[in-house]
């Protein structure tokens, strides 16, 4: 285990306030907060924030010190967290954590621009998109991210039986015949909230 | 790189699956389907439009696009296409179960004949033209029975009568099944008539497999908890592995074993459904593919290998025995249709999911579309998925989660 006292990762003063409020709550005078990414999927990345005792502890952890409680995180976690923050929010509906990272920086959530995005764009209107409005779908780019490109089904395609076959026999193979640096299609559709594919499941 | 041709009917709940385990065996795909693809223009060689009723001639245009784009495997996701994938390997002469044998093993009715020849244990049963007259043919039968259509999947248009008035109106309601046009269209001849015969008491159970060279390898034996008694046999819950003693375990394989060899069922996946009673085994049908829906799902085997992987790993002629079950228990709710109507809610999704051991939940029908249950329905409003240490704790785990799911169907 190593300690130092220059923390990757920034908490705001509500997220620090929330730690101590619930190490309190647990009659914790020396607090230690353990921060992990559960997934690292840009698709949807997920952390785990848990307050835990000194035997929670591992001999590979890295600690930080943080204005009255200690930051623990694995190597691995460290490494992805460099640069991020936490916040507290609260709404109606729900409250808790939130880590904004720049690292793991969601899908959709980076301006589309760049000549890669223009040319997956250009293929993705002039090649797919007349092709899957025969069967009323259509198809959008969401993000290139390290040559890998992100793609939305919509209309008759979201929810469709088939779309992973024109996913990976149609949209995939002219991509990579078209921009051939390309090097991985993701679908980031919510199939399950399509609401008039084109064919549905039967036994 | 090989190439396999996949076969999927364009309602398949099995295409994902399938070109995943295919995708990462790193080999060639092609996808033949009942309906053309909306790029096939832009993808020479990726799809194939094939019809699965001419046989002789699918499996023509098979053997021309083996031509120029030669098949190390055809692999059929679901029955239809199954008899195609037979006649074409048999064409190309690669890894499959044979023709004759899956023509056997298709119609319930021819199933029974032959291992009922063969001196295996079976219910008495009969078969019938729908164009008969119910009430005669109900005179001269003995009850409780049950009423299925010869090539239908599950349990659509399996009804239990204990009565003749019972019997004719079950008869009625499949042949409004067998009627309909994509039924016709899906099973031809099969469609005119039912297979009737005796109603076997007991618990379910299903098992998969994959058979190479003739030898059976038993992948998993799935309980169905749920007592299935009738009238229809929707089915729920499946659990692996099956909480039966281990000597009928052993029965149920050996049945299985020999009844895939009976009917020549000799390369490929099979699942077998049963019926077992205090310590007699009845084999219910034994169909020449692998476990239907998205239900394949709770099957992983070690090192991280799906139930597809294994069964192109066969065909393709690459390892496929030394991959074994993942520890602990693992189970698949096929979600019911309560009523019919128009599915306009589904509340209680992400309360399911927080019950642990819960890890997956799909629904599979879209809000606003039509649903109809069983005996009639031929689609699953979803399947609910669990793991946990044991298969008692597994089926608590599903009936919890489900219980937390409420779905809203209007009347139609």
């Amino acid at each position: 285990m190593s300690a130092t006292t220059q923390s990757p990762i920034k908490f705001t003063d509500l997220a620090r306030d929330a730690v101590l409020r619930f190490a309190d709550m647990g009659g914790d005078s020396s607090p230690a907060v353990r921060i992990q990414v559960s997934s690292p999927s840009p698709l949807d990345p997920r952390y785990e924030i848990t307050l835990i005792d000194d035997q929670e502890k591992c001999e590979e952890d890295l600690v930080f010190g943080q204005q009255g409680f200690e930051v623990v995180m694995d190597p691995e976690s460290a490494k992805l967290l460099d640069g991020a923050s936490v916040d507290w929010v609260e709404s109606l509906q729900q409250s808790g954590f939130k880590v904004e990272n720049p690292n793991l920086a969601p899908i959709g959530s980076k301006p589309l621009e760049g000549p890669l995005a223009d040319r997956v764009r250009q293929v993705i209107e002039q090649y797919v998109n007349p092709g899957v409005a025969q069967h009323g779908g259509h198809v959008t780019l969401v993000e290139v991210r390290d040559k890998i490109v992100y793609l939305q089904m919509g209309g008759g395609c979201q929810g469709c039986g088939m779309a992973s076959v024109t996913l990976s026999q149609g949209i995939e193979r002219i991509l990579k015949e078209q921009v051939p640096e390309i090097v991985g299609i993701e679908d980031v559709t919510n199939h399950s909230a399509g609401d008039s594919p084109y064919f549905t499941s039967e036994k | 790189m090989p190439r396999v041709l996949l076969l999927f009917a364009r309602t398949s709940y099995r295409a994902e699956a399938f070109l995943e385990a295919a995708r990462r065996l790193g080999v060639d795909v092609t996808v033949g389907s009942n309906h053309r693809q909306a790029l096939a223009d832009f993808a020479p060689g990726a799809t194939l439009t094939l019809g699965f009723r001419d046989v002789a001639r699918s499996s023509a245009t098979i053997v021309r696009f083996a031509a120029d784009y030669p098949l190390a495997a055809i692999v059929a996701a679901g029955d239809d296409f199954t008899p195609l994938a037979a006649a074409a390997s048999e064409a190309l002469d690669l890894t499959h179960h044979p023709s004759q044998a899956v023509r056997c093993a298709r119609n319930k009715a021819l199933m029974r004949e032959r291992l009922s020849e063969a001196g295996f244990s079976s219910p008495w049963f009969r078969t019938t033209r729908l164009d008969e007259e119910p009430a005669a043919v109900a005179s001269k039968i003995e009850f409780p029975c049950v009423l299925k259509p010869l090539a239908l999947s599950a349990s659509r248009g399996v009804i239990r009568a204990d009565t003749p008035e019972q019997f004719v109106r079950a008869w009625q309601r499949i042949r409004g099944i067998l009627e309909q046009d994509d039924v016709v269209g899906r099973i031809g001849q099969l469609a005119s008539e039912l297979l009737i015969e005796a109603y076997l008491p007991g618990r379910e159970v299903a098992l998969e497999g994959i058979v190479s060279a003739g030898e059976l390898r038993t992948l998993a034996v799935l309980d169905k908890p749920d007592l299935m008694d009738g009238p229809f046999f929707e089915e729920t819950i499946l659990v692996t592995p099956s909480r039966f003693p281990e000597q009928v375990q052993e029965d149920i394989v050996s049945m299985v074993s020999r009844c895939a060899a009976h009917l020549g069922l000799s390369d490929g996946p099979i699942h077998a459904e049963l019926r077992v009673d205090a310590d007699r085994i009845s084999l219910l049908e034994i169909a020449p593919r692998s476990i239907g829906g998205r239900c394949s799902r709770i099957l992983r085997f070690e090192p991280d290998k799906s139930l597809e992987e294994l069964i192109l790993r066969h065909s393709l002629g690459m390892p496929h025995d030394d991959f074994l079950r993942e520890p602990g228990a693992a189970g698949v709710m096929m979600l019911p249709i309560p009523a019919a109507g128009v599915l306009r809610e589904v509340v209680g999704l992400e309360a399911a999911l927080e019950v642990p051991g819960i890890e997956g939940l799909e629904i599979t029908i879209p809000l606003g579309h039509t649903v109809v249950p069983l005996p009639e329905g031929n689609r699953y409003l979803g399947f609910l998925f669990a793991r946990a240490e044991t298969p008692d704790h597994v089926e608590n785990v599903l009936r919890a989660a489900h219980a937390r799911i409420k779905v809203c169907i209007e009347e139609a």
